[in-house]
């Protein structure tokens, strides 16, 4: 029976002892790095605790590969304040000595070398004698559930199964923290779905630090005990997800995390965390969510989830309610629910609605309420 | 039934022209092995045939006689010429050695390290040159460089470095070692430098995320994936070493006898069986080197499994 497949060696220090658990154990403090004069990262602060898993989102080009290859030491910073693993400096240390490795987007396993030895790579270079290197290699093979392929040659196994060998390469040596760059991009959907619990599983089980890239926000929603969400080089949000997910401080923000509705308007009140925005002839109330509190006045986005928005003949008098009269549009059978655009005077309106059988074929009026109502910065 | 009738139909698809059946009918694999087998003994292999056997004849007031003998064969181990079979091996093996040592870390600089396109292509350029210049005309610039009265001997004796001209520097080992260096380094250089190209940056960089410094990357990951290049590199050097006659015969000046001269000089004397002889121990030292170095590369690695990896 499988016990607990990475058995730290008892020669191997423990990482832990004599430190603090609020010391952060990976600190990237100002880091800022260019590409032939495209800025790539400017002035990023990261901090990671022991045991998180941290998910950095965005889309291609925000800079998250770049923030990685930072940390991992493949790429030298134009500039960065400090870059500490476990509270010590590893700015000047060169990627072999760093106490990470990493999961590649395409994997970049060995082709000359079997399965096994590529497990054993790390513990290899590491000059860990033959036998206890192989009994890692098949422990971190087992704890991957492929323990039957250890003399298989790469171009032998399928697209999961390379994913899996390349976690275990990278789970083996132990390090202290482990960097994933799109792990899952290449896998088709049900796959990935399964690899996430399984990544999950394997990280609360050796209560390692993941460092996780993806541009899949429901990756990040699913997997992540904190997601930082970039963009053009910079730190949008950061939070747990359901802070991002429920309170996105920008209309970027806002759009990444599913909200399909974004329409720009004017700020006229903001008090108590409600606000009342003009919205071109509509005056629309919703929750501020954005960063700092702006002046009346100010351009600001207001979003609302297609999900949260009624249809209907007759909308509730209530006042605590935006209500719009619309026009029908078109619809799109998703399967599981339909997504019907309306059209208002403001813009188009995309509307989810689960229960088919309740469409109304001339809806005059869309709502919803002002707590699922999103008011941020622009 | 509707399979029955289908086949039965007179439907039958229109004959298309017997040329365009044939191109048709004609896998790449049906049409290329036999024409390159073909090809291949008509061109390379019956003519050695025919040296092998041209060596038990004997030539006689310039004519053939076509008696077998091992004449030529005893003649060539008595009059001590096989010495220069054992000199040529030795010259070629360190020649392709000296080579290696030097071409390895310039391919892998070209292919990894040099980051200027415009350098990159310059280099390959140059590195041409012995490729379009005849090698005579090429080697007996030596001559008057490395000569007693020549600019290296003229140098030292101005500068007061030595009194006397240093007399190996021409006609000598040295002088031969040092013709061929030239001609021979862009052969191991170019397959060395295109197997490199073609690893992946992310498998170096794999190597150092998980630890590897420098030299185990350069152990462990370069040399392996490069080894193809490297064994093409060494045939390609080894190989014409072995049949090298200019340089031994511009620059050893008759003090260094190799089999590629050797074989020359016996033309022009129309030994033809000796010179067939001769050329027998070429070929048949050259099959036993390469054997060897396939023997010793695939007991370690998996040639033919590596062009696959590398491939993907």
């Amino acid at each position: 029976m499988l016990t607990d497949p990475i058995t730290r060696p008892s020669s191997a220090p423990a990482r832990d002892a004599g430190t603090k658990p609020a010391q952060p154990i990976l600190e990237v403090i100002d880091a800022t790095h260019a590409y032939d004069g495209v800025v790539a990262l400017d002035n990023v602060t990261v901090r990671a605790a022991p045991g998180e898993f941290l998910t950095i989102l965005g889309e291609s080009g925000s800079g998250k590969t770049t923030l990685l290859r930072l940390i991992s030491g493949l790429e030298k910073p134009y500039r960065i304040g400090a870059l500490r693993l476990g509270g010590v400096d590893v700015s000047e240390v060169p990627a072999f000595q760093r106490d990470c490795t990493t999961v590649f987007q395409n994997y970049a396993l060995f082709p000359h070398l079997t399965v096994g030895e590529n497990v054993e790579y790390g513990l290899k270079m590491r000059g860990v004698p033959v036998a206890e290197r192989r009994t890692r290699a098949r422990n971190a093979l087992e704890l991957v559930q492929l323990a039957d392929k250890y003399d298989r040659r790469i171009h032998q196994l399928s697209g999961g199964q390379r994913q899996r060998v390349a976690l275990a390469r990278a789970l083996v040596p132990q390090p202290a923290i482990l960097l994933l760059d799109e792990p899952l991009g290449a896998l088709d959907e049900k796959l990935r779905v399964d690899m996430q619990v399984e990544l999950l599983e394997i990280q609360k089980r050796l209560g390692m630090t993941f460092i996780y890239i993806t541009h899949s926000q429901e990756e990040a929603l699913t997997m992540s005990d904190r997601i930082i969400l970039m963009r053009k080089g910079k730190i949008d949000q950061e939070g747990p997800p359901t802070a991002i997910f429920d309170r996105p401080v920008s209309a970027f923000a806002a759009r990444f995390m599913g909200v399909e509705n974004c329409f720009e308007g004017e700020l006229i009140e903001l008090s108590g965390g409600q606000a009342q925005v003009q919205v071109g002839e509509r005056r629309l109330r919703g929750r501020w969510s954005g960063r700092s509190i702006p002046k009346v006045g100010a351009k600001v986005a207001v979003g609302v989830r297609a999900e949260r928005l009624h249809l209907g003949p007759v909308a509730p008098t209530a006042p605590d309610h935006n209500v719009l009269p619309c026009g029908a549009g078109g619809a799109i059978y998703k399967g599981k629910y339909l997504d019907r655009t309306v059209t208002t005077d403001i813009a188009p309106i995309k509307v989810r609605i689960w229960n088919a059988s309740a469409v109304t074929d001339q809806p005059s009026r869309v709502w919803w309420h002002k707590d699922d109502c999103i008011v941020m910065d622009l | 039934m509707t399979m029955q009738s289908r086949s039965d139909s007179p439907a039958l698809p229109q004959r298309r022209p017997f040329a365009k059946r044939l191109l048709d009918g004609l896998k790449p694999s049906r049409l290329t092995v036999p024409t390159f087998l073909l090809a291949w003994s008509f061109l390379v292999i019956a003519p050695l045939v025919v040296i092998v056997l041209f060596s038990f004849l004997q030539v006689k007031a310039y004519r053939v006689v076509y008696t077998p003998s091992l004449d030529t064969w005893i003649s060539l181990i008595d009059s001590g010429r096989w010495m220069a079979a054992v000199r040529t091996l030795r010259i070629g093996i360190t020649m392709t050695i000296i080579e290696f040592v030097l071409a390895f870390p310039f391919a892998l600089w070209l292919a990894k390290g040099c980051r200027s396109k415009t350098v990159k292509a310059m280099i390959i350029t140059l590195l041409t040159i012995p490729f379009f210049l005849d090698a005579a005309s090429r080697i007996i610039v030596w001559r008057s460089i490395l000569g007693q009265t020549g600019a290296v001997n003229t140098a030292l004796m101005s500068l007061g470095i030595t009194d006397a001209p240093i007399d190996w520097l021409l006609y000598s080992e040295f002088a031969v070692h040092f013709g061929l260096l030239g001609t021979h380094f862009p052969t191991m250089v170019f397959p060395i430098f295109m197997s490199i190209a073609l690893i992946d940056d992310d498998y170096i960089q794999a190597s150092q995320d998980l630890g590897g410094g420098p030299a185990q990357t350069l152990f462990n990951i370069i040399i392996p994936m490069a080894l193809p290049g490297i064994v093409a590199g060494i045939v390609f050097t080894l190989v014409p070493l072995m049949a090298a006659f200019v340089e031994p015969q511009l620059l050893g000046g008759g003090f260094v006898d190799l089999l590629g001269n050797s074989v020359n000089s016996a033309l022009q004397q129309l030994k033809y069986p000796t010179a067939a002889a001769l050329s027998t121990v070429v070929v048949a030292l050259l099959g036993i080197c390469l054997a060897v170095l396939v023997l010793v590369t695939r007991r370690r690695y998996d040639m033919a499994s590596m062009f696959v990896a590398i491939r993907r």
